[in-house]
């Protein structure tokens, strides 16, 4: 049952990303359409794939076919309701699809409900742990939160269309074309809120780290490497495609808001997985950071959409934001399998307990290791094209915009750059304390490599993140039709106007020339060096080589002279105190004399300030509320049923009668 | 023809790259009043460390002995990326890479370093991985600003472009955001080739060191190869500061006078700035490790400035 069931998502997707290659591939081509049954008197319901649709299709895919690999080799072991889980994973990956190829609100509201309550079933599966239940309950209300905005957005565009076709995509985007700017603005702004709280920025993020690790790890992999990206589609379908005005640029709020928002996200994401001693929830607020690159492409193209002159600047930000979109999936999805198998393998989610399991699981140890220099955005890898293309959008972008846009996108530039430094020492952090060094606990040294199935699903990810970025030009062949649909123009037509292997930026303003890089180039070139230098180093000569314990200092070696992550982090840690907050605890247990000491406890934490500060105080007045109210909450059905019907009669006196 | 050039200049820029410390160490020396070591002595030691044994910590994974090879590799790279002797204008050059992915070079060189130090699993190794990673992403975001404010005027991050363009067009016609991105880049400068007062090259005190701490684990040829990697790297950023903001003298051809002339400049700016990073060394204490984000902080809002400037 549960091999079928992974089985049957794995033809899924292969078939959907199949058919979303056909559509990506085939160039400009009216969008398929499917009409669904009727089954609303209000609402007729379809199915359309045009070119957005196709390419977030494709990020779908290829994570769920990865995942369903991995699955059921991983089920084994924890077995808790295994066909629960796979039927939850299934429905989970159909609805992502459906809401991606949803071509009227109806049916996406509905697929949105049903990816929500597909994932939360995945979060709370383990039923016995607390923490996993309040989770799962965060998530459930934060989810609802959107999509209860998401929601309003769709009601108040569909109040400007006739009654029949009330929810269908083409007729909202027809009643968007004559909106005034205020409300056009407030609608997206609350889908803007609705999908962000999806899509876990920043400070709508807090959920998302405590959600995404309890699920079982693929699932986690789609949530991390997926759904978040389905949020993104949702952003630009709303920004970019329904919402459109008929003439002119996008008002300039949008696209700073995305921007800041983006920016933010990015930075506050990855200094808080940096402290984080727990390998999932360390990645899942590094998807927090993802994101928000993501955000910062997707910001600086509304900013310049439209603009004179400006559009294929707008098309370099927007493939810069797509394809990070298809990187992440790839490498956040390698990560969340890598951390899986880890957890398989030793039940230890604690990076500190773990350490030398290079040696004892190797694949997994040396997809991991891939995966961590893709997320650091390092050369030649795909995380660092998607980088650059922010970067060379950002530089361009702000030189074109002048002015206090400018001035942001410089200031967007910086915090990405900083972005990358701190991405760079997270990843070496997760990587090197939990695969180098030595074993620090009796589960780890007992490791032995994942089953075969599992290592696949791993292969299949980690081959996409270096293909994604050794041949850009390929990659970029995927843009071109969603590019084009948003922006008018093919992202190849711009990125790699110089051949496939060399990534491109131009199009600036007067006097800005393109520069052009081809990481399979330099890729070449380093593989030379490096085989020329390690010829160098293994010439034969005739001294010995040989095996010694390392030094430490006179003492026997033990593993408790390895740097753990919390020892890593401890500069960070200080320097950025005023985001932490950082507090630690010690307790000194001395025996006779104050200078035996018998035991030393420590412990420490970082906090999360969204958490601390917004939602704790949201919580009291919530509480507040709530006991104000508890006074007239009597039991009694009665007194209930005069609330509601005085609720009522108010109502009607307030909105009835405005109508003339 | 232009890939000939690249090849040559790169095959200069690591074998004079020992040289540089070599001056560098001999000027502290004189500054201090003591002879020093000879000018040559960094191939000296390249080449005893190339003779000798290797030992290994037995408790390094397989890649501890390829992280050394893969150092020197990327820095390799990154310096195949610089212009040094040649600028030819046009666009006719086979494209390798701009600023950013030297930057981004130098990264992976870093990350690299860091977890073969976390592999040999000794707390020294681990201390100078945690505090390197933290000095280098502090750098990097304030260099890359600095790139930037360059770029947008010369309108291009390709540093052959941005030569060729600058250097030909307004000899030394600097403006406000270059005096600030020069402050910023020689304050960055210091932090990037590990030298006084945010990392010390001499020191052998296991508390003090940054850079050295990683490399503890690391013997013989393997050792060799990252001190190659380390004084490559070194010359890579003069290389690097000299074409952001002395592009002068670089040869646009193959012309045999204008080579002598273009190495003849290259000569005299590394000179310089290599004097500038000795005295500033003899000058300056070792600051406390949790100084340096203050000091840094200086270069990044030179380096912000610098930017907001030239966009604005």
């Amino acid at each position: 049952m549960v091999w079928t069931g992974h089985l049957l998502v794995l033809a899924f997707s292969l078939v959907g990303g199949a058919g979303a290659l056909g559509v990506l591939l085939k160039g400009a081509a009216p969008p398929l359409r499917v009409a669904l049954p009727h089954l609303f008197p209000f609402a007729t319901m379809s199915l359309a794939v045009d070119g957005l649709s196709a390419f977030f299709l494709l990020v779908i895919a290829l994570v769920a076919a990865a995942a369903a690999l991995y699955g059921p080799a991983y089920l084994d072991a924890h077995a808790k309701s295994p066909v629960v889980q796979t039927v939850s994973l299934g429905l989970f990956v159909a609805c992502m699809a459906i809401v991606c190829c949803a071509a009227d609100a109806m049916t996406f509201l509905l697929a949105w409900e049903g990816m929500t309550l597909a994932s939360y079933v995945l979060v709370v599966i383990d039923m016995q742990s607390e923490e996993n239940v309040r989770a799962g309950l965060l998530y459930l209300i934060m989810a609802h939160a959107g999509t209860a905005a998401i929601l309003v957005a769709f009601l108040v565009l569909a109040s400007h269309v006739s009654h029949a076709e009330a929810f269908d995509f083409t007729a909202l985007r027809a009643a968007a074309r004559d909106l005034d700017p205020t409300t056009r603005t407030t609608v997206f702004m609350l889908a803007l809120a609705g999908f962000g709280a999806k899509a876990g920025v920043v400070p709508l993020h807090v959920w998302l780290p405590k959600a995404h690790p309890a699920a079982p790890s693929h699932a986690s992999a789609l949530m991390s490497g997926v759904m978040l990206k389905v949020a993104i589609y949702g952003i630009l379908r709303f920004g970019f495609d329904l919402l459109l005005p008929a003439e002119g640029p996008l008002p300039a709020s949008w696209g700073w808001t995305v921007l800041v928002i983006g920016t933010v996200s990015a930075v506050i994401g990855v200094l808080l997985a940096l402290q984080q001693h727990e390998l999932k929830r360390l990645l899942a607020f590094s998807s927090v950071e993802n994101v928000g690159i993501i955000l910062i492409g997707a910001g600086l193209a509304m900013l310049l959409c439209r603009g004179r002159g400006s559009q294929e600047l707008a098309t370099l930000a927007l493939a810069a934001a797509l394809l990070h979109a298809l990187n992440h999936a790839a490498f956040k999805g390698l990560l969340f399998l890598g951390a899986g198998s880890v957890i398989h393998r030793t039940g230890i989610r604690n990076i500190d307990d773990l350490g030398g399991l290079a040696r004892r699981m190797p694949w997994t140890a040396w997809l991991f290791l891939l995966g961590s220099v893709a997320i650091a955005a390092l050369p030649p890898l795909n995380g660092f094209a998607s980088e650059w293309m922010t970067f060379q959008a950002l530089l361009l972008g702000g030189a074109r915009l002048g002015g206090a846009s400018g001035l942001l996108a410089g200031l967007a530039a910086s915090m990405l750059a900083l972005t990358g430094g701190l991405a760079a020492a997270c990843f070496a952090k997760a990587f090197g304390v939990t695969f180098l060094g030595r074993t620090r606990s009796l589960q780890a040294e007992r490791a032995t490599e994942s089953p075969a199935p599992m290592i696949a699903g791993m292969v299949l990810l980690g081959a996409a993140c270096v293909g994604l970025g050794l041949a850009p030009g390929w990659a970029l062949r995927l843009l071109d039709a969603p590019t084009a649909e948003l922006s008018g123009i093919a992202a190849s037509a711009v990125v790699t106007s110089q051949g496939p292997l060399v990534l491109s930026a131009g199009g600036g303003a007067e006097g800005l020339h393109a520069t052009s890089i081809s990481l399979t180039a330099v890729a070449a070139v380093f593989a030379l060096l490096a085989a020329v230098a390690w010829i160098i180093r293994g010439w034969p000569r005739r001294a010995p080589s040989r095996l010694a314990p390392t030094w430490t200092c006179g003492m026997t070696p033990t593993s408790r002279f390895d740097y753990t992550g919390t020892a890593f982090a401890k500069p960070l840690r200080l320097i950025f105190a005023a985001v932490y907050r950082p507090s630690r605890e010690i307790v000194k247990d001395v025996g006779s004399s104050p200078y035996v000491l018998r035991m030393l406890g420590y412990s420490g934490e970082v906090v999360d300030l969204a958490e601390t500060v917004v939602y704790a105080r949201f919580k009291r007045w919530v509480t507040v509320g709530a006991q104000t109210i508890r006074t007239y909450s009597t039991g009694r059905i009665h007194g209930y049923i005069g609330f509601v019907l005085a609720t009522l009669v108010l109502a009607l006196l307030l909105f009835a009668g405005a109508r003339p | 023809m232009r890939i000939a050039q690249i090849a040559l200049q790169t095959l200069l820029v690591l074998l004079l790259g020992p040289l540089v410390t070599g001056f560098i160490q001999k000027l502290k020396a004189r500054l201090q009043c003591r002879a020093g070591a000879s000018l040559w002595q960094p191939y000296r030691d390249l080449a005893k460390l190339l003779r000798k044994g290797t030992v290994q910590s037995d408790t390094a994974s397989p890649f501890f002995r390829a992280v050394p090879v893969l150092v020197l590799a990327a820095i390799a790279t990154a310096a195949t990326l610089v212009p040094v002797l040649w600028a030819p204008a046009g666009s006719a050059h086979p494209r390798l890479g701009d600023a950013i992915l030297l930057l981004a070079l130098f990264a992976l060189a870093r990350f690299l370093l860091a977890i073969g130090a976390l592999d040999a699993g000794g707390a020294f190794g681990g201390m100078g991985a945690s505090r390197e990673m933290t000095v280098g992403l502090l750098v990097e975001p304030a260099l890359m600003m600095a790139v930037f404010s360059v770029g947008v005027a010369g309108g291009t991050t390709d540093l052959v472009d941005l030569a060729a363009r600058r250097g030909a067009v307004e000899a030394l016609a600097w403006q406000a955001p270059d005096l600030l991105a020069f402050f910023a880049v020689l304050i960055l400068t210091i932090a990037e080739t590990g030298r006084i007062p945010v990392d010390n090259p001499d020191t052998h005190l296991e508390l003090t060191m940054l850079h050295e701490g990683m490399l503890l684990e690391h013997s013989g040829p393997g050792l060799a190869c990252i001190a190659l990697a380390t004084h490559t790297k070194q010359l890579v950023i003069l290389a690097l500061v000299a074409a952001l903001f002395f592009p002068l003298g670089l040869s646009p051809d193959a012309a045999p006078g204008h080579v002598a002339l273009a190495l003849a400049a290259f000569g005299a700016k590394v000179l310089a700035l290599a004097v500038f990073l000795a005295v500033v060394e003899s000058s300056y204490a070792k600051l406390r490790f949790f100084r340096v984000p203050q000091f840094l902080g200086l270069g990044l809002v030179c380096a912000f400035l610098a930017l907001a400037l030239r966009v604005l």
